[in-house]
């Protein structure tokens, strides 16, 4: 019976394989939850499912349903799509595979070969694909954006988006709005100078680009001294956000470069650390934000844009909710930037508050030095790329959190193209490592409603459902199901692997699973019996 | 920036060379490479290797020679990936910037300090034997687990550490010897060294009872020590024996 129930399916996939996801699919994700069409799950990208089989009452009956080891000893950072059964996923740094979402098995591998010579700062990683049509997107480590056929895995054209040997390379999961395919570079530690990419995603044809450092004559040029901007950075290595309505794309932009000497870089250093609003048709910008001015600790704002519609200090508001590496919550209006809150949601040491307009009353003496300056957060940020998640169901902001130090060193910058353009490098406080929490904020006053806290920092992101439950991953190797309302734990189990991405659920046949990436494997969970 | 961009022409034509494992010339030796190889040193090495590269927890690297390198290149290539099997690190720096690592250290040899032995080591060694460091400590295979093994100690450590950690052992604890000390909730006392820990369990090292994991669920009470198991010896190792031990102990290698 159920042998013929799953042939069944099998050939309902086969007839509604083409053109299989629709823009309006994607506009509307949030009304198919059995699948996961887009790297956050919606355009608002909250990362929470209204599915609401696995309870906060059941979750500690959930199993193990089956593993997908990767062939791959890089960092598994990526987060797979689900559509109707299928889960498609990268396996770092370039493969794509194709998988029954019920058995694990796989249809079909695609193998890239990257050259001998790469040039990435902090692994050859992939943050997963994106999907149109019947066909999948994925950029790569050596600079190429490839459109591939997701019945078969044959690449249907090949754009070269990077000269990998300048120092730029892909590992952001694209972002598909109105039939382009947007990727941002990474190489913010190679002395790049950023810039967000728009694809046909029928011919592979640039649509727009925008740079994230403005040129000579743009508005925002006047924020670097001298040629600085042409080596200043700006990456944009994790996926953004879209507004339909607004027609608006949001990213976060990575750090300047060199990272920890701003001496060579004088100026507030625009777009970077910024959140920027780009036209979806044209990639003109709209308006940004700057979290951190003119950076000395690498605090990239690379984090996903959560865009809520919720009540904000008493009337219905458009927002995006932003958790900053710098280590401050922010709440922007969405149609116009204009900054609403901005809160510490972890220890911080270097700045005196912010102003009436968000910016930060930057400490001098928190500025790197040759024998090194502690500064709370560390490098690696109160927060950082990992996948936060917004619950409409509890109203609340969740996110992976750092507390500890670096001391911050400064020393002086070598610029060469394809280099590393660092300008020193910060160190970890021996002795003082500092831990790590899931917190719970709540968006109207930045206040934290509760943390979950764990000996080890966490690198994993989040997921929130509708029955109250907020899952995650950690550096410690654990799969944790926690009470959304109070971060109690409910259920866990230990993978034995770090989590560097975040948990997924979709349904197959009906059923709902979540699948969560630890170590250099995939582990998919159904409820028992 | 242009010149900066012609000057990484000429280092890059150098690098292909140096990647064949030939030897090259140290492309960066002028003066004010010396001097900014100095200011990375002081950021990144000194906090080891003291300053001015006198030796602490890392060796002294005033004395002209060197156990892991013998030429630029292999200097170039222990700064760069570090040394495996030690806790020497590599740096994350391009290419350019280990060079004028490269050049600074070669500036200080001969410079000033290299550390003259004192002590006599088969006097030292009676002095490990009399004081019960056996008790604690390891030394190619004979002694206790519960202290660092010292077999190759004298490689890896200044004699100025050395003789700080035999009169204050707690100046400078690693991580790796911090001390788990508790009760379980059946009266079980535990204390030893701390091996691993996570959010709901702890791994640990006990003189008495071997290896143990201990669910902190299963504790009464647990605190982690920041300090070293090992009493001072300041005063009861003193003069012409602590000048000996430290001779023993830096000929351990």
């Amino acid at each position: 019976m159920k042998y013929t129930m799953r042939l069944a399916a099998g050939l309902l996939f086969a007839a509604t394989l083409t053109a299989q996801v629709t823009s309006e699919r994607l506009l509307n994700a949030a009304q198919e939850p059995g699948n996961w069409l887009t790297y956050s799950g919606t355009y608002q990208s909250q990362r929470y499912s209204p599915l609401d089989q696995i309870t906060r009452e059941n979750a500690s009956k959930l199993k193990l349903s089956w593993v997908f080891q990767a062939s791959s000893l890089q960092k598994f950072e990526a987060t797979p799509l689900v559509v109707d059964g299928v889960m498609y996923l990268t396996q770092a740094p370039n493969d794509v595979v194709a998988l029954d979402a019920k058995t694990g098995r796989k249809f079909w591998t695609y193998n890239h070969q990257l050259p001998e010579t790469i040039n990435v700062c902090c692994g050859a990683v992939n943050r997963g694909l994106a999907i149109l049509g019947d066909q999948l997107f994925m950029g790569t480590v050596d600079g190429y954006l490839l459109a591939l056929d997701a019945t078969t895995g044959a690449v249907n054209w090949k754009t070269k988006v990077v000269e990998y040997k300048n120092g730029y390379s892909l590992t952001v999961a694209p972002l598909i709005v109105k039939g382009k395919v947007i990727v941002g570079t990474a190489g913010g530690e190679y002395g790049i100078r950023g810039f967000l990419d728009a694809y046909d995603a029928q011919t592979g044809e640039q649509a727009w680009r925008f740079y994230t450092i403005p040129g000579p004559g743009e508005p925002g040029h006047e924020t670097w001294e001298g040629d600085s901007w042409m080596t200043g950075g700006g990456s944009a290595w994790v996926t953004g956000s879209y507004d339909p309505e607004l027609n608006l794309v949001y990213w976060g932009i990575g750090n300047p470069a060199p990272d920890w000497n701003g001496d060579v870089r004088m100026g507030d250093n625009l777009y970077t650390d910024s959140a920027v609003a780009l036209d979806a048709d044209t990639g003109k910008l709209k308006w940004h934000f700057q979290f951190t001015p003119h950076d000395e600790w690498d605090w990239d704002s690379v984090q996903v844009p959560v865009l809520v519609d919720r009540e904000f200090q008493g009337r219905m508001r458009k927002v995006i909710l932003w958790g900053n590496r710098n280590g401050h919550f922010y709440v922007l209006d969405r149609a116009t930037g204009e900054y609403l809150l901005g809160k510490a949601f972890v220890h911080q040491t270097w700045n005196d508050g912010l102003d009436e307009k968000g910016r930060p009353k930057t400490r001098q003496a928190a500025a790197p030095s040759i024998e090194g300056t502690k500064v709370y957060p560390g490098v690696q940020g109160g927060t950082n790329w990992y996948s936060p998640s917004y619950s409409p169901q509890t109203g609340l902001f969740y996110l992976s959190v750092w507390e500890y130090a670096s001391t911050y060193h400064k020393n002086d910058p070598i610029y060469a193209e394809g280099h590393r353009f660092l300008g020193s490098l910060p160190r970890r406080v021996e002795g003082d490592p500092g831990y790590g929490a899931i917190r719970a904020l709540d968006p109207e006053t930045g206040e934290m409603e509760w943390e979950f806290r764990m000996v080890e920092v966490t690198n994993s992101g989040l997921l929130s459902t509708s029955t109250g439950v907020l899952f995650s991953g950690s550096n410690e190797g654990h799969f944790l199901a926690l009470d959304a309302r109070n971060g109690q734990e409910i259920w866990r189990t230990n993978l034995g692997g770090r989590a560097y991405a975040s948990p997924i659920t979709y349904t197959v046949d009906g059923e709902q699973q979540i699948s969560i990436a630890a170590g250099n494997a995939l582990f998919t969970f159904v409820l028992g019996e | 920036m242009k010149a900066f961009r012609i000057a990484m022409v000429l280092f890059l034509a150098a690098f292909p060379a140096w990647a064949q494992h030939e030897e090259v010339v140290n492309p960066r030796q002028s003066p004010e490479d010396v001097a900014v190889g100095g200011r990375i040193f002081r950021s990144h090495c000194a906090v080891c290797h003291g300053l001015g590269g006198v030796g602490d927890r890392a060796p002294n690297l005033t004395t002209g020679q060197f156990r892991h390198a013998t030429s630029d290149s292999a200097l170039h290539e222990v700064v760069s990936r570090g040394i495996p099997g030690t806790e020497m690190p590599g740096v994350y720096f391009n290419g350019a910037e280990v060079w004028q690592v490269v050049a600074y250290v070669r500036s200080l040899s001969g410079a000033a300090t290299d550390e003259k032995i004192t002590g006599d080591v088969a006097a030292g060694q009676k002095v490990y034997a009399s004081k019960s460091c056996a008790r604690c400590h390891r030394v190619n295979s004979e002694g206790g687990r519960s202290g660092p093994d010292l077999s190759r100690i004298g490689g890896s450590r200044s004699q100025a550490h050395l003789r700080a950690a035999v009169v204050n052992p707690n100046e400078k604890v690693l991580p790796n010897q911090w001390r788990f000390s508790g009760a379980t909730k059946d009266g079980t006392i535990v204390s030893g060294r701390l091996l691993n820990e996570d959010t709901y369990t702890v791994q640990m090292f006990d003189a008495r009872l071997g290896l143990m994991s201990l669910a902190k669920a299963d504790m009464a009470s647990y605190e982690v020590l920041k300090e070293s198991a090992m009493p001072s010896y300041e005063g009861s190792i003193a003069g012409k024996d602590l000048d000996d031990l430290t001779a023993y102990l830096a000929s351990l290698r």
